[in-house]
């Protein structure tokens, strides 16, 4: 017989349980991070890891987590850092003064440079990633 | 000079993100996390296109490739 629907709970399925999902985005960073910026491979390593959650963010075959319906009342307080970064990357980029006065991109190149690194920084692209498709 | 200025620039606005983070996950905050935040732009629908979430995940796929293969 069929149960109502508000009286039943969906199991977690094997894949949306981090236990599955940290070590599958590790190893996604681990490919990722060999891959050199401007590459043909990095390209296209970073259009099919997107294209294809992009994919699983549009369709339904990932449950999602339900979505606030009303913001509290500091909510505004996000503007303040947004407008800071906005602020110093477009003045940055706008003055164009290089190493002398750098954009975040310029700074953070070098940063994520070193293999090691750039799988870090693969993993929380990937992560934000995965959170945002599960939201 | 300039160069420690923008340094300082940005590494202020993300220790605000982090701040902020760490407020909104204090018990009984009125400040909501940044999931939620993201949530709750992932909502806006026009018609039956959801707006909020291609847009979203338009620009974090473009930071992706900015940052990662660019």
């Amino acid at each position: 017989m069929e149960q109502p629907r508000e009286l039943t709970v969906e199991a977690p399925r094997a894949w949306d349980r981090p236990t599955f999902s940290i070590p599958v985005l590790a190893c996604l960073s681990l490919v990722g991070g060999r891959f050199a910026s401007f590459s043909t491979e990095a390209n296209l390593y970073v259009l099919g890891t997107g294209g294809l959650l992009i994919w699983l963010g549009l369709s339904n075959r990932v449950p999602r987590r339900p979505a606030p319906t009303r913001l509290g009342s500091g909510a505004a307080w996000w503007v303040l850092p947004i407008v800071v970064f906005g602020v110093f990357e477009g003045v940055t980029f706008v003055v164009s003064a290089g190493d002398d006065f750098p954009t975040f991109s310029r700074l953070a190149d070098p940063l994520i440079e070193g293999q090691l690194i750039r799988s870090v920084a693969w993993f929380a692209w990937l992560g934000a990633f995965w959170e945002l498709v599960r939201r | 000079m300039m160069r420690a200025l923008a340094i300082g620039g940005f590494l202020t606005s993300l220790a605000l993100f982090a701040v902020l983070e760490w407020l909104a996950r204090r018990e009984g905050s009125r400040i909501p996390t940044l999931g939620e935040m993201c949530a709750y732009v992932m909502r806006y629908e026009v018609g039956p296109v959801p707006v909020g979430r291609i847009g979203l995940f338009g620009f974090w796929w473009w930071l992706g490739w900015h940052f990662l293969a660019r």
